[in-house]
């Protein structure tokens, strides 16, 4: 049993690795991650009510222990995350750029006209 | 004689003590230079004011790689031929770039790549060659070139680059980025042995090596992202 959570978990940590930094910035991509965010919220309400529940499903998949299992929801879910929010970052930053650099060269050309030969 | 059909493209950032004295010394050999200050928070911006250079001025600090592209830009404007990107700590010699633009006259080049292990690397510490090889390797190996040294500020090239080129990474990965470019749009390009002078001021300048695991990793983060 062990052996299957091993590699759904391998599998999902490799595929949010990659949906991040490949997937495209669609609007079903995005409703994606509001979906997963929901369905983690889900998961932590019926977890703190029934708290014998995580180990339930826990035994099911292999793993010792429900909070185990959370823990690596919430890693997965956390790396999810860091990546998204870099990738956001350097598309911002480039962005940002952008603008700086028209605004540079704008001001240089104008300069430019009276340049001392 | 001045060369008037080529055109220097320096990215500075905090160079006050230096920019001034390496500006004057190229101006009299090349009549069109271009500074483009990223942000300095020193005086760089009225010591280039004293010369005769083109200025170029970020509001914000962008990274090196980010004053190269307004450099080039604003330098497809002037009346030139042949682009240069030259480093403001003086670490660059102007007798390395003449030679350069000869091998770009002969028109079968489109651009001239620096290379220190060709040449004489004057005063470079152990760890520093170390990295360089390392991330030679690295680069060789995702761009799919040949060359000798991949991290080296001194290049040349023709106009059609010049046209073309655009850089994304603001940062010191531009270094890759660059010849990422050449392997894509398949440039003819030629290194040459330069000499650069490590001065106490441009080691004190130059980047710590843990920036080479920053350029790794945003150079795979790009590839995959692509």
């Amino acid at each position: 049993m062990r052996i299957i959570i091993q590699l759904v978990v391998i599998i999902v940590a490799l595929g949010v690795v990659i949906a991040a930094i490949a997937g495209k910035q669609t609007h079903s991509a995005k409703a994606w991650k509001k979906i997963a965010l929901c369905i983690l919220s889900l998961v932590m309400i019926v977890a703190v009510l029934f708290p014998n529940s995580t180990n339930v499903v826990a035994h099911m998949v292999g793993v010792g222990r429900g909070a185990d299992l959370l823990l690596y929801i919430l890693t997965l879910a956390f790396i999810g995350y860091v990546i998204n929010s870099y990738l956001r970052e350097q598309r911002d930053r480039e962005i940002l750029h952008k603008l700086a650099r028209r605004l540079a060269l704008y001001e240089a050309n104008i300069k430019k006209k009276d340049h001392k030969k | 004689m001045k060369d008037v059909r080529t055109v220097l493209i320096i990215p500075v950032y905090n160079e006050g003590q230096v920019i001034r004295k390496v500006v004057t010394n190229a101006l009299k050999h090349f009549t069109h230079i271009v500074c483009v200050n990223d942000g300095s928070s020193d005086n760089s911006v009225d010591e280039i004011k004293h010369t005769k250079a083109y200025l170029v001025d970020h509001p914000i600090n962008m990274g090196q790689g980010a004053a190269l592209q307004t450099g080039i830009e604003f330098a497809r404007g002037l009346p030139v031929d042949y682009f240069v990107t030259f480093d403001a700590d003086g670490q660059h010699r102007i007798a390395d770039v003449k030679q350069m633009i000869k091998e770009l006259d002969r028109g079968d080049i489109d651009i001239v790549l620096g290379s220190r292990f060709l040449g004489k690397a004057e005063g470079i510490t152990g760890s520093k060659k170390a990295v360089l090889k390392l991330a030679i390797a690295f680069t060789n190996l995702t761009t799919g070139l040949h060359l000798t040294d991949t991290h080296n500020g001194l290049r040349t090239f023709n106009r059609k680059v010049a046209e073309e080129v655009q850089m994304t990474m603001s940062d010191m990965s531009h270094a890759s980025e660059i010849l990422e470019i050449i392997a894509q749009k398949k440039y003819r390009y030629k290194e040459i042995p330069v000499t650069i002078e490590y001065t106490d001021y441009s080691r004190s300048k130059g980047q710590s090596i843990m920036n080479a695991v920053n350029i790794g990793f945003d150079t795979l983060l790009r590839k995959m992202s692509k």
